[in-house]
């Protein structure tokens, strides 16, 4: 029995499916993408342009394809589904990176004194609790002092001194001292970003301003040393451009006509009889003896069929 | 006096489209001596391009005309054709109208032209385009907008109304203060 035929055959079928290359293909079968590095040859490329990419692009879809088959599946009503691996390929970023913040008073001063910021964690242990408890907030371990049950009285306090009152006015003082010196930095921030963008943010709200009266702002009191507001300045051509120059900007304009939405007027008119000899809006008027093309669909008359629209 | 804005040129061009079609680029292109549009006082004028050059110097309040006087600019920013852009009208025109001679003298009254006084029209004349009046041997009368396509003219009675009158030579005597 001859069975050389029979691998000749098999081996070729292996040989449409096998993808050989010098530098092998990249496959990311997360974004169903292969990328092919091998440097384009020259001599299939000036032969066949056609041929050549049609190959190149089939090598590609067949190792795709070969991958997608690798992957394991799950069994669905609709037949297996491959489970894509997450993408290896790093895209670029679709946003530029943001700016950094510029730094508060602590950090400045912090950088200065070569101080390495410590990160406390919310979270500290309660040897009496045995428990980790917030340092603020929600239970928090800097309202002990005001919610203990005997505290310690300084010899000279007053006699309605009330201990827990003192701690929590304290707490109080240091959140609305830590929100000041918040606002203090936003507003040196604010400060040292470009003076420009900023003079010209308000010149624009201080103009939307003073517009935005029932008279557009004619009947306000005026300031002192304000200056009225400055209108757009309508922009003409200079009266002697060359006469060359003025006729192309005309023939632009003309195609342009030619080729832009109809005015109204003429939309009209070309529908009504300009395209066809016939004027379909009389046609209709006449056969319906003025009741209009529903009249006339309604009636059904032998006539009436091609008038309707 | 001013070359005129794009939107300027766009209303005056359509216009002028209405009457003369796609030889509007005749008038633009011209091959004997280079024309131009300009506006002095919301009005429209056609001239060549040395006129243009000498009325510079002229200034603005002194400059009464230049060229031919193709209309004006209405307050409201509408374009109106005057009588004066006839010559060119009458030159380019695409769809004609003929009246007969009993016809002349009150359509030069600035009555619009009824079906008795027409002589002859252009074929196929689409329904409110415009066109130029002539008198039967070929004198532009003036010019005017149809008021039914050349089809429906057949069967309206004599006293109905074909052309409806927009600008007429008798004009010149008429408004002869107003016109330039």
């Amino acid at each position: 029995m001859d069975v050389s035929d029979i691998l000749a055959a098999h081996e070729a079928k292996q040989k449409a499916v096998l993808v050989e290359k010098d530098i092998p293909l990249e496959v990311d079968s997360g974004f169903l993408t292969v990328t092919d590095l091998n440097t384009i040859d020259a001599e299939s490329y000036e032969a066949d342009l056609e041929e050549h990419l049609i190959s190149t692009a089939r090598d590609g879809v067949q190792t795709l394809i070969a991958s997608l088959f690798s992957l394991p599946t799950t069994s669905s009503p609709d037949g297996p589904l491959a489970q894509l691996p997450p993408p290896t390929t790093q895209l670029p970023r679709a946003k530029p990176l943001p700016k950094p913040k510029p730094p508060t008073k602590w950090e400045q001063f912090a950088k200065a004194k070569g101080i390495q910021n410590k990160r406390r964690d919310k979270k500290v242990w309660d040897e009496e609790k045995q428990e980790w408890v917030n340092r603020w907030g929600w239970k928090g371990a800097n309202k002990d002092k005001e919610v203990q049950w005997l505290t310690e009285v300084p010899a000279n306090a007053d006699v309605d001194y009330d201990p827990a009152k003192a701690a929590r006015d304290e707490r109080k003082a240091r959140v609305v001292k830590n929100e000041k010196q918040h606002r203090a930095n936003l507003a040196r921030a604010e400060a040292s970003s470009s003076s420009s963008d900023r003079k010209r943010d308000i010149d624009r709200t201080l103009a939307v301003t003073r517009t935005s009266t029932a008279s557009l702002g004619k009947f306000d009191r005026k300031l002192e040393g304000e200056k009225p507001l400055k209108g757009v300045k309508r922009k003409f051509e200079p009266t002697e451009i060359s006469a060359s120059q003025e006729k192309s900007q005309n023939l632009a304009i003309l195609s342009k006509l030619g080729k832009g939405p109809m005015t109204k007027k003429s939309e009209k008119s070309s529908q009504s009889s300009g395209g066809e000899v016939l004027n379909v809006r009389k046609a209709i008027r006449t056969v319906s003896k003025g009741k209009g093309s529903a009249a006339l669909a309604r009636g059904g008359s032998t006539k009436g069929k091609k008038g309707k629209r | 006096m001013r070359p005129l804005t794009e939107e300027e040129s766009k209303t005056v061009f359509t216009k002028l489209a209405n009457y003369i079609g796609k030889n509007l680029v005749h008038l633009i292109d011209r091959q004997d001596e280079p024309h131009c549009f300009r506006l002095q006082k919301d009005r429209v004028f056609y001239v060549s391009e040395s006129s243009m050059r000498l009325a510079i110097s002229v200034a603005r309040p002194n400059l009464v005309s230049l060229g031919t006087c193709f209309g004006k600019f209405t307050k409201s920013g509408k374009f109106k054709l005057h009588i004066t852009a006839l010559d060119y009208l009458a030159q380019y025109a695409k769809y004609k109208v003929w009246i007969k001679p009993n016809g002349e003298m009150p359509f030069l009254y600035g009555n619009h032209v009824l079906k008795a006084h027409l002589g002859r029209i252009t074929e196929d004349t689409p329904e409110h385009q415009g066109v130029v009046v002539y008198s039967m041997n070929d004198t532009p009368l003036g010019f005017g907008v149809t008021a039914r396509s050349t089809v429906d003219t057949r069967k309206l009675d004599p006293t109905a109304i074909i052309v409806f009158h927009q600008a007429d030579v008798g004009e010149y005597l008429r408004d002869e203060e107003t016109l330039f």
